[in-house]
C-alpha cells in the first residue's frame, strides 16, 4: 500500500506527518496507521499547508491554480502539507488495543490509510469517541462527526451502528442535550 | 463615572503628570545613550560621517537633472553619426571602460511575444571558507540547481548539493608557479566554475525541452581574474570557456543578470563624445588646466540612470560590446550587454557574442529574462530560488564546524582549536 505521509514529529498522544505531495493529505477524520512496530492507529484532526521554509511566507498571485501551475511552478516545491494525528489505539501483534502506544512511532515512519477491516475494528466499540472527548486542542464535535460518518460509510450506513454510537454519545454528553443534538443532526 | 480632562486636573495631579513626562523623556535619552555605548561600533562617530556623506550627495542630486538632460541629448545626437563615435572609441585610450557600439545608441526594442512553453535554468553557489583557527583546514561549497518548466508539462526541480574539500589537491592551488593554500579569492573562482558546470549538467539533462534559457546571477565577465598569474587564470578561464562552447554547440542562450547595475560603459562612451579631441588619450589630456574637463558634465551618471529615462517597460536598449580587458581571452565568447526595463528597475543583461549576433536567440533572451523578472516581482525567479537554495548563513557555518568537531571527537581524534579561535568564542573581560 502506498504511504500517505511520513512522521516528522512524534509524541505519545499523537504525531505529525508530512504528505509526499503538497495538498495531498488524508481527509479530516480519516483512520490512519503507521508502518512501525507497534503500529499506532489514529485519526487525522488537523491539516496544514504552509511554506516549507520558516522565513518565507506565501503571498497572493491573483492567478487560478491552473495558471499558477503553468506560470509559477516553483511555488509548489516551496510548500508543504502536514497533518496531525490523534492516537486512538495501537497493535503490538495483530490484536488492536484501545490504549496509547507504549512508545510513540519513530520519526520518518510511513503513515498509511487503514484498511476497511481495520477501520471497522477501530470503530466497532465507542473507545475512539471516548479518546476524542478526552482530548484537548482538537476540534471535538467535528472530529466526532467526521470519524463517525467514515465509520458508518464502511458499514453502508447501518442504522443499528449509528443508534449504538448515538447512545454512547448521549452517555458522554449526559445533560448537554443541545450539543448532543447538534452532533447527531449533523451525522444523520 | 466622571471623566476628567488634563485641563481640569488639580495642581497635584498636574505636577505628577509633568513629573511623569519629564521622567519618561529622561529615561528615553538615557536608554539611547546606553544602547550607543554598548555597541562595539561607535555610532556617534558613524552618524556624523553619514551626515557629511548626505551633504555631499545632495550637491550631486541638485546637479543630477542637468546632467541627465545633457546625457539624453548626447545619446540622441551621437546616434545620428554613431559610426564616427564607434571609430573614435576604438582608437582612443581612456582611463574608463567604453561600450563598443555597433548600432545607434538610442535604439529601443519592444518586448517580443513570449513562447508559451519554456524552461529556465539557474544555479548559484555559496561557501564556508577554510579557517585555520578551526579544527581542520577544510572548506565547503554548496551548489544549487533550479529548473523551472513553464506552460504545458510545467514543473519545478529545486535542489542543492554540498561538496566538502579537504584533500591537498583542493586545499592548495598553483599560483604563479608556487603551491599556495586556497584562499577566499581562489575558492570563489572555483565556486563560480562549479556553478557553470552545474548549469551545463542541467542543460544536458533538459535537452529535449524547447526554448531553454540559462540565467545566472551577476556578470559573465570574470574581471577579477585580471591581475592573477597566468597559470591560475588559465585553470579557471579554460574550463569556463569550454562550458560556454558547449552552450553554443547546444544552441542554448546564456545570460548574466545584474540588478541595479552601477556600470557606466555607455555614459563613458558619451563622455568620449564630449571630448573635443579627434582621438582621445586620457593620459595626455590637454584640458587639465581648465576649471572643468570637457568630459566632466555627465560624470557621475550611471547607464541605469540614463536608460531609465529612455526605455519603457519591457523594452531593451541597443546591444553594446564590453571592453573589459579580461575579454581579450574570451575569443568567440566575448561578452556583450544590453539594458532592460523590467518595470521595477533597469537591469543589465550580459550575453556571449554568439547570442548577441543571433536575432532569434536575442529575442528569446529579451522576452524570457523579462518574464522571469516579472514572475519574481522585479527579480528573475530562477535566480532568486537558486540563491535561496544555495545560501549558507552564519549559523550554518558555526554548525558545520561544530559537526566536524563532534565527528572528530566521536572518532577519537585529537581536537584542538587555536587560542584565537577560543578567544573569539569566549571573549574575556
Amino acid at each position: 500500500m502506498e504511504h500517505i505521509g511520513e512522521v516528522i514529529e512524534s509524541s505519545t498522544k499523537g504525531y505529525v506527518a508530512q504528505s509526499p505531495k503538497v495538498g495531498q493529505s488524508p481527509s479530516f477524520g480519516t483512520f490512519v496507521k503507521t508502518d512501525s512496530t507497534p503500529v499506532v492507529y489514529g485519526l487525522v484532526y488537523e491539516i496544514i499547508t504552509q511554506s516549507s521554509e520558516p522565513g518565507r511566507k506565501p503571498a497572493a498571485y491573483d492567478m487560478s491554480i491552473d495558471e499558477l501551475k503553468r506560470e509559477q511552478p516553483q511555488i509548489f516545491e516551496l510548500l508543504k502539507t502536514e497533518f496531525h494525528v490523534l492516537t486512538i489505539a495501537h497493535a503490538q501483534s495483530k490484536e488492536i488495543k484501545f490504549t496509547l502506544s507504549p512508545l510513540p512511532p519513530p520519526i520518518h515512519s510511513f503513515v498509511l490509510e487503514c484498511t476497511d477491516k481495520e477501520k471497522k475494528e477501530l470503530s466497532e466499540q465507542d473507545f475512539f469517541l471516548r479518546t476524542i472527548m478526552s482530548s484537548s486542542n482538537v476540534p471535538l464535535d467535528d472530529l466526532i462527526i467526521s470519524s463517525l460518518s467514515n465509520a458508518s460509510k464502511i458499514r453502508k450506513n447501518n442504522d443499528e451502528y449509528i443508534v449504538r454510537m448515538g447512545k454512547s454519545l448521549s452517555r458522554y454528553f449526559k445533560d448537554d442535550y443541545e450539543r448532543l443534538s447538534s452532533i447527531l443532526r449533523r451525522i444523520l | 463615572m466622571k471623566i476628567v480632562g488634563r485641563a481640569n486636573l488639580n495642581w497635584k495631579a498636574r505636577f505628577f503628570y509633568a513629573f511623569r513626562v519629564v521622567f519618561l523623556l529622561y529615561f528615553v535619552t538615557k536608554l539611547k545613550r546606553v544602547i550607543f555605548s554598548l555597541a562595539v561600533l561607535n555610532f556617534h562617530l558613524v552618524k556624523s560621517q553619514i551626515d557629511t556623506m548626505l551633504g555631499e550627495r545632495k550637491h550631486f542630486v541638485d546637479e543630477f537633472g542637468v546632467k541627465i538632460k545633457l546625457a539624453q541629448s548626447e545619446l540622441h545626437n551621437k546616434s545620428q553619426d554613431w559610426e564616427e563615435l564607434s571609430k573614435k572609441a576604438q582608437e582612443s585610450k581612456t582611463s574608463w571602460l567604453l561600450a563598443g557600439i555597433s548600432s545607434a545608441l538610442d535604439i529601443r526594442s519592444p518586448l517580443p511575444e513570449r513562447p508559451p512553453n519554456y524552461t529556465a535554468i539557474s544555479s548559484d553557489g555559496s561557501q564556508i571558507f577554510p579557517d585555520r583557527h578551526e579544527v581542520l583546514p577544510c572548506y565547503l561549497i554548496n551548489i544549487s540547481s533550479v529548473v523551472l518548466h513553464y506552460g504545458d508539462n510545467s514543473g519545478a526541480t529545486i535542489s542543492s548539493d554540498p561538496y566538502l574539500f579537504y584533500n591537498d589537491e583542493d586545499r592548495f592551488t598553483v599560483w604563479d608557479g608556487k603551491k599556495i593554500p586556497a584562499n577566499s579569492n581562489v575558492i570563489s573562482h572555483k565556486r563560480t566554475l562549479m556553478e557553470f558546470e552545474r548549469l551545463l549538467y542541467l542543460i544536458k539533462d533538459n535537452s529535449d525541452r524547447e526554448n531553454v534559457i540559462s540565467i545566472s546571477d551577476g556578470t559573465l565577465i570574470l574581471w577579477n581574474l585580471e591581475g592573477t598569474p597566468a597559470d591560475f587564470k588559465k585553470s579557471i578561464l579554460e574550463p569556463f570557456l569550454d562550458i560556454m562552447e558547449e552552450f553554443r554547440n547546444k544552441r542554448i542562450p546564456l545570460a548574466g543578470y545584474i540588478s541595479c547595475p552601477g556600470s557606466t560603459d555607455v555614459v563613458n562612451t558619451l563622455r568620449l563624445g564630449l571630448c573635443p579631441e579627434k582621438v582621445s588619450y586620457c593620459n595626455q589630456c590637454p584640458y587639465t588646466e581648465l576649471p572643468e574637463l570637457p568630459c566632466a558634465p555627465i560624470e557621475g551618471l550611471t547607464d541605469r540612470n540614463l536608460f531609465s529615462t529612455l526605455l519603457k517597460q519591457g523594452e531593451m536598449s541597443a546591444v553594446f560590446r564590453s571592453s573589459s580587458k579580461i575579454l581579450e581571452s574570451y575569443g568567440d565568447h566575448h561578452i556583450y550587454f544590453f539594458y532592460l526595463n523590467i518595470g521595477q528597475e533597469i537591469a543589465r543583461v550580459e550575453i556571449p557574442k554568439w547570442v548577441a549576433e543571433n536575432a532569434d536567440m536575442l529575442k528569446l533572451v529579451h522576452t524570457l529574462v523579462y518574464d522571469q523578472a516579472k514572475k519574481g516581482k522585479g527579480y528573475p525567479v530562477a535566480i532568486s530560488e537558486s540563491h535561496e537554495k544555495a545560501v549558507v548563513r552564519g549559523k550554518d557555518r558555526n554548525f558545520f564546524f561544530d559537526l566536524v568537531k563532534e565527528s572528530m571527537v566521536k572518532a577519537d581524534f585529537n581536537v584542538s582549536i587555536s587560542r584565537k579561535g577560543i578567544s573569539k568564542r569566549v571573549p574575556g573581560v
